[in-house]
């Protein structure tokens, strides 16, 4: 046993190390003048706010749709197999899904021409932005929602019927509340997911610039050493938000 | 009075079912595994579709409303128990959800007749399995149905408090003026409880009548093993020798 354990303890360091040491090594380089440089640069501010302002409408438009997909899912109305379908965009290279959703979202496609009279394009737009990352990150809400849907049971929906409530009321009251904190996890992986994205925006919107585009373009044009203090950042600004949204999320489930 | 004829097919089993429960009693369906009991009880609760049902309660046909207006209730086997909610939240659900205005007095009874006054704030994770029984009891009871649907409501838990719930259970149909339709597979629990036993074999009721007469005249193989069952359990002094 004693040998197995040594074994199990040094991969487990050696997995903490793959994962901190890159991110720990980007802070070691840093000089005072270059962070001072990045904070000024309304750029670097301006590709964050876009990544998860994209991300946040991305993850919701997941919510709505996966949510209700999730439901139907566990409860058995749909056949358990299309759950393999919804987990589809995973699997596909995300520069392939940017090509998929180029070739169907162009002004020159049926989507594309239905939703130009409303005034919305998707080739180099927000929402551009907003539906290549809602492919990539809606099986990560779809897979969160139906796990906790399939960890409710089904007889609390049934007995809150016979108790006089209406479906309405039995998803508000029950249903609702007991399923949020597994949608929020989905939620948050989904918002990490699409703020990662690169593939699919390099295709279908390049602008407006997202944050792993302006690290991916400007490591292009000034190499290494003008990005670190950019990615250190960028990591600083993801960690935090993840750190929050995934605190509020564990407080919730809790409190449930 | 609850008065239904249904028809369903339920993969290859073919179900079809009359059945009669009178005001204020309690009746005890039995069968093995499979034989449609449950699937019966969510019929009538109106929580799933068979091909054919007429279902009438007092007179009225209820066959057409949706379950929260058959004014019929369903405890199901598992804990039910809203988990986010308190003893209090959960025993006042029924009346939150239809908008109503809260009758203390009644609340009051219910919850004193189960003696559970003092689970009143606590979360319903931290029930016993008794507790938890109870507090369901309760709260079905506080929705003031006619009839109550019990599905194996003591199924999971140990001798004693069996015997305890058992006293609650018999309360119900005069304490509460309500028709109880308790479903099991042990027939320990209707020599306690039935006023009236349906036995439920392979989608049909094969034997419907008071329990005495359910011991000396159950068909079946089910009925005879039943019957070998309950001689053996009198002349061990647990059952109710009054039915013999």
């Amino acid at each position: 046993m004693r040998p197995f354990l040594i074994l199990a303890l040094f991969l487990a360091i050696l997995a903490f190390f793959l994962v901190i040491y890159p991110l720990a090594a980007i802070f070691g380089d840093l000089s005072g003048e270059k962070i001072w440089f990045t904070l000024k640069d309304v750029e670097v501010w301006q590709s964050l706010k876009v990544s998860f302002g994209a991300a946040s409408c991305a993850a919701l438009l997941g919510a709505v749709l996966g949510v209700p997909a999730s439901y139907l899912l566990a409860r058995g109305y749909f056949p358990r197999e299309l759950e393999s379908l919804l987990n589809i965009p995973i699997v596909i290279p995300h520069v392939a899904v940017g090509i998929l959703l180029l070739n169907v979202l162009n002004q020159n496609a049926f989507l594309g021409r239905l939703f130009a009279p409303l005034g919305i394009h998707f080739v180099d737009t927000f929402w551009g932005l907003v539906v290549a990352m809602c492919f990539v990150s809606f099986s990560y809400v779809v897979s969160a929602a139906l796990m906790g849907f399939s960890a409710i049971s089904e007889d609390l929906e049934l007995a809150a019927r016979t108790l006089g409530a209406t479906p309405w009321y039995v998803f508000r009251r029950i249903i609702g509340p007991l399923i949020f904190p597994y949608v929020m996890r989905g939620f948050i992986l989904a918002i990490a997911r699409g703020v990662s994205e690169m593939g699919a925006i390099l295709i279908l919107a390049y602008y407006p610039k997202t944050a792993s585009i302006l690290l991916y373009e400007r490591f292009e044009n000034y190499g290494l050493s003008q990005v670190e203090a950019i990615t250190a950042l960028i990591v600083c600004v993801s960690l935090f938000l993840f750190a929050t949204l995934t605190y509020f999320s564990y407080r919730a489930v809790r409190n449930a | 009075m609850l008065e239904a004829h249904l028809k369903d097919l339920v993969g290859t089993l073919e179900f079809e079912i009359s059945l009669k429960l009178s005001a204020r009693s309690y009746a005890i369906m039995l069968g093995p595994s499979g034989a449609g009991k449950s699937h019966t009880l969510k019929i009538l609760a109106g929580l799933k579709k068979a091909h054919f049902a007429e279902i009438k309660l007092e007179g009225q046909n209820i066959s057409h409303l949706p379950p929260e207006k058959r004014g019929i209730v369903y405890l199901p086997q598992k804990n039910t128990l809203f988990p986010h909610l308190d003893v209090k939240e959960n025993i006042l659900f029924s009346f939150r959800a239809r908008g109503q205005k809260v009758p203390w007095d009644f609340v009051e009874e219910v919850i004193d007749t189960l003696r559970i006054s003092h689970l009143w704030r606590r979360g319903v994770k931290y029930l016993s399995g008794g507790e938890a029984q109870r507090v369901a009891l309760a709260r079905a009871i506080c929705s003031q149905p006619k009839v109550l649907f019990l599905d194996e409501p003591l199924g999971s838990l140990d001798f004693h408090l069996k015997c305890e719930l058992v006293e609650y259970l018999k309360l119900l149909p005069v304490r509460f003026g309500l028709s109880v339709l308790h479903v099991t597979h042990d027939p320990w629990e209707a020599s306690f409880l039935a006023e009236k036993v349906f036995l439920l074999e392979k989608g049909k009721i094969i034997f419907e009548g008071s329990f005495s007469h359910f011991l000396r005249q159950a068909p079946g193989v089910l009925g005879r093993s039943l019957q070998k069952f309950f001689f053996q359990k009198i002349d061990s002094g647990e059952g109710r020798k009054e039915f013999m």
